[in-house]
């Protein structure tokens, strides 16, 4: 049995209603035993955490690290397969590199957790799935695949298919594509359910997850087009979240009144007209406020790993309160995800994905992670005197 | 109109900090700075608590001078690859500048600077940010070469039966540019052979030169190495492999768009190393763009971000933020810092917008008027 007894940190636990407190958390064989104050394991390795805040590992919900790879003079893309629309089939994990560098900066900035995801250059582009971000194969690396059918939404899928005169090359070539498979998903579900066995379609199969709500859509779109999603996770009655949402203070009602999530960034893009004229990170603090869960996410490598922060201190600047933002990183993607039973939160049962912080990540621009433990295991120790 | 902006930490831009310090304004510029300063007849501007800044200045943005959406980018003259008599005044865009609120990250001026595509693209003009009437905007036209010898410049070959097509091709062809305009007898020399030399020999603006890699980055300052002009290297990811050399050089760095694109993974850039470039007297500022594209305003702040995380003292990247391009762009007589005589582009923070993410702007005064 490996104990490790992590004491006297100032612990976030993220557990609903539960005030910050000064404590120690028990590690038992990769699972956190117990949280609380003055935890007696004698036998345990002792981490000190004096000073330090304590925070569940963060969670980044849409990546495309180790998918696309910009280490070299051509940047390579391994997310999208794009030779049709629908490539909802497509497993992300087989063009994943685990050795990507970027790895090693998101478990040293304290991100334990990522969403890997296909896209978004055609309108289904794949499962996405849910890793750690620290091991050696990507498949045990895995916490959960698939985790999410991908779907994109606008000038991606329009421009890749554009390009080659083909449908879509436009919004609504996008929207009826769309309908048109969700619709022959649940005939194909149908089928299968009243014992009339279709011909297998490996496409329509990775649908069905969703059309079931086992997993989620992760729906790529913005300003306007976030009403066709809805319009269409509606009509099939899929979970779904909107990925990116520029714009989203435009859509608030619709937005909550649909019961969606929220999967807010990159921010820092320049505005220009179309998709990218309004990029509203205040929405985070509206949709929060009307309860909706909103996660926040980098993107990345197209924005890089670390700037994670950025993104949050951005919403702290917009006036969201500090701890709601903490959860947007944390508790809120492991719920969308439907993986809250194992990462998100500091809690007896849960994977021991722990990080010790000097400061506060996303408010003092300083703070910095001194120490990232995933499934029990010390990843990542700054020296507490650098 | 005078206004008068009470009781703020000012910060002067050029690591100077006067706390409880008052600000007056007068028409478009800065009146006076000092404590308890009496103006009857100024509007009163309440800076209690809050942080005053100088405006930042972003030295080579594209933004505000693409036109997008047009087919053809506004600032990207690929038709060959010399085109320094290209002057980036004629391509302004002021919607697309409005559109970006640049004041709310407390960027007042920009030096709007063509892409990477060209070995030498054209010259930087430095205009305001905020929405005011065009002819208050304009700063200073021909305030820098931007030149680029990265492998963007690969783009610009058409007309040139390929070349270059190599880093040698690009180093090759700016040698021998320089060496042919300052060939020619004066009064013959062509506008573009004018500017080269008016450049090169004469000093009438900084050399802005994208160079990225290590290979980029030694070739450049080699090439430049007996030239007068003063050369800032643009995005310069990787200068810390080349440290001994920008301080022998005294190179500018303008620090490219630093949470994109992994350059930090990438490069394994160690920010920290700009404090020696500092001690050493080099000139650093901040950019919003990468590769010659510009992303959003919130970019400038973190890559001012990046740099204090990296050991960088706050005050120092103020400097960055101000004093620095100012001086890189030839306009610290009028922009960079809080004093006297010079343009009243202020921003007041509600905190250190680099120490804390908890800092908005209260307050953005530009050429003297209140824009929030």
């Amino acid at each position: 049995m490996n104990r490790v007894l992590i004491k006297g940190g100032i612990l976030y636990t993220m557990v609903k209603d539960q005030e910050i407190f000064e404590g120690d958390i028990l590690v038992e064989d990769g699972k956190i035993k117990e949280t609380g104050k003055n935890i007696q394991a004698e036998d345990a390795q002792v981490i000190d955490a004096l000073g330090l805040c304590v925070l569940p590992g963060l969670i980044d919900a849409h990546s495309h690290i180790g998918l696309f790879d910009f280490n070299h003079d051509k940047s390579v893309d391994e997310a999208n397969e794009m030779t049709e629309p629908v490539s909802a089939a497509m497993d992300a994990r087989y063009g994943m590199n685990p050795k990507a560098r970027e790895l090693k900066v998101a478990y040293e900035h304290g991100i334990t957790s990522m969403l890997f995801t296909p896209g978004s250059g055609d309108v289904f582009c794949g499962q996405a799935f849910a890793a750690k971000t620290y091991g050696d194969n990507i498949f045990d690396m895995t916490i959960k695949a698939p985790a999410a059918v991908k779907i994109a939404l606008g000038g991606n899928p329009k421009n890749t298919f554009g390009d080659l005169k083909r449908l879509p090359m436009t919004r609504m070539g996008v929207a009826h594509v769309l309908w048109d498979t969700f619709r022959k998903a649940k005939a194909y579900l149908d089928k299968k359910e009243n014992g009339e066995n279709p011909p297998y379609d490996a496409h329509m199969e990775a649908i069905i997850p969703a059309l079931k709500r086992e997993i989620p859509c992760k729906i790529h779109c913005t300003q306007y087009d976030m009403l066709t999603a809805i319009e269409v996770a509606k009509a099939y009655n899929v979970r779904f979240s909107l990925e990116h949402a520029w714009g989203a203070s435009d859509y608030l009602d619709e937005i909550a009144e649909s019961g969606c999530d929220i999967c807010y960034g990159p921010i820092g893009t320049y505005r220009s007209p179309g998709e990218r004229r309004k990029v509203d990170v205040e929405a985070v603090k509206m949709l929060d406020d009307r309860g909706v869960n909103v996660a926040l996410i980098t993107d990345s490598p197209i924005l890089s790993e670390e700037s994670l922060y950025h993104h949050m201190g951005e919403a702290v600047r917009e006036g969201t309160d500090y701890e709601r933002v903490l959860r947007m990183v944390t508790v809120n993607p492991a719920v969308q995800l439907g993986l809250e039973e194992r990462i998100g939160s500091l809690e007896p049962g849960k994977d021991a994905d722990i990080i010790l912080v000097k400061g506060r990540l996303g408010l003092d621009t300083d703070a910095g992670v001194m120490l990232t433990m995933i499934d029990g295991e010390v990843v990542y120790r700054k020296s507490r005197n650098s | 109109m005078m206004y008068l902006i009470k009781n703020g930490t000012v910060h002067i831009g050029d690591g100077r900090v006067l706390p409880e310090c008052d600000i007056l304004t007068e028409g478009s510029r800065i009146k006076d700075v000092g404590r308890m300063l009496h103006a009857p007849g100024a509007e009163v501007i309440d800076a209690s608590g809050c942080e005053v800044f100088p405006g930042f200045i972003d030295p080579v943005s594209g933004i505000g001078a693409m036109g997008i959406p047009s087919r053809y980018l506004d600032n990207n003259e690929y038709s060959e690859p010399v085109t320094p008599e290209m002057n980036l005044k004629y391509s302004i865009d002021p919607d697309e500048m409005n559109a970006q609120e640049f004041y709310k990250s407390g960027i007042t001026a920009v030096g709007l600077a063509p892409t990477n595509s060209n070995l030498m693209g054209g010259q930087i003009a430095v205009c305001k940010t905020a929405p005011q009437k065009m002819g208050q905007r304009m700063v200073r036209e021909h305030a820098g070469l931007k030149c680029s010898v990265t492998s963007a410049v690969k783009k610009s070959n058409e007309k040139t039966n390929g070349y270059p097509m190599t880093k040698m091709g690009i180093f090759h062809l700016f040698k021998e540019t320089l060496r042919e305009a300052r060939c020619e007898e004066e009064e013959k020399r062509s506008e573009r052979q004018r500017v080269i030399t008016d450049v090169f020999d004469s000093q009438s603006m900084q050399v802005f030169c994208a160079a990225s890699s290590k290979t980029e980055i030694d070739g450049l300052l080699h090439l430049m190495k007996d030239e007068k002009a003063v050369i800032n290297l643009v995005d310069a990811f990787c200068f810390a492999d080349s440290l001994e050399q920008i301080k022998e050089q005294k190179a500018g760095i303008v620090l490219g768009n630093v949470n994109e694109m992994s350059q930090i993974a990438k490069n394994g850039m160690d920010l920290g190393k700009l404090k020696e470039l500092l001690e050493n007297g080099n000139r650093v500022a901040f950019t919003n763009s990468n590769g010659g594209y510009s992303e959003g305003r919130e970019v400038f702040l973190w890559s001012a971000i990046e740099a204090y995380r990296a050991g960088v003292a706050a005050e120092d990247v103020v400097k960055m933020m101000s004093l620095y391009p100012a001086e890189m762009l030839g306009i610290a007589d009028r922009l960079g810092t809080i004093e006297a005589g010079k343009d009243a582009d202020i921003s007041v923070f509600t905190g250190h917008p680099v120490t804390t993410y908890a800092a908005r702007v209260k307050y953005s005064m530009v050429n003297g008027e209140v824009i929030v």
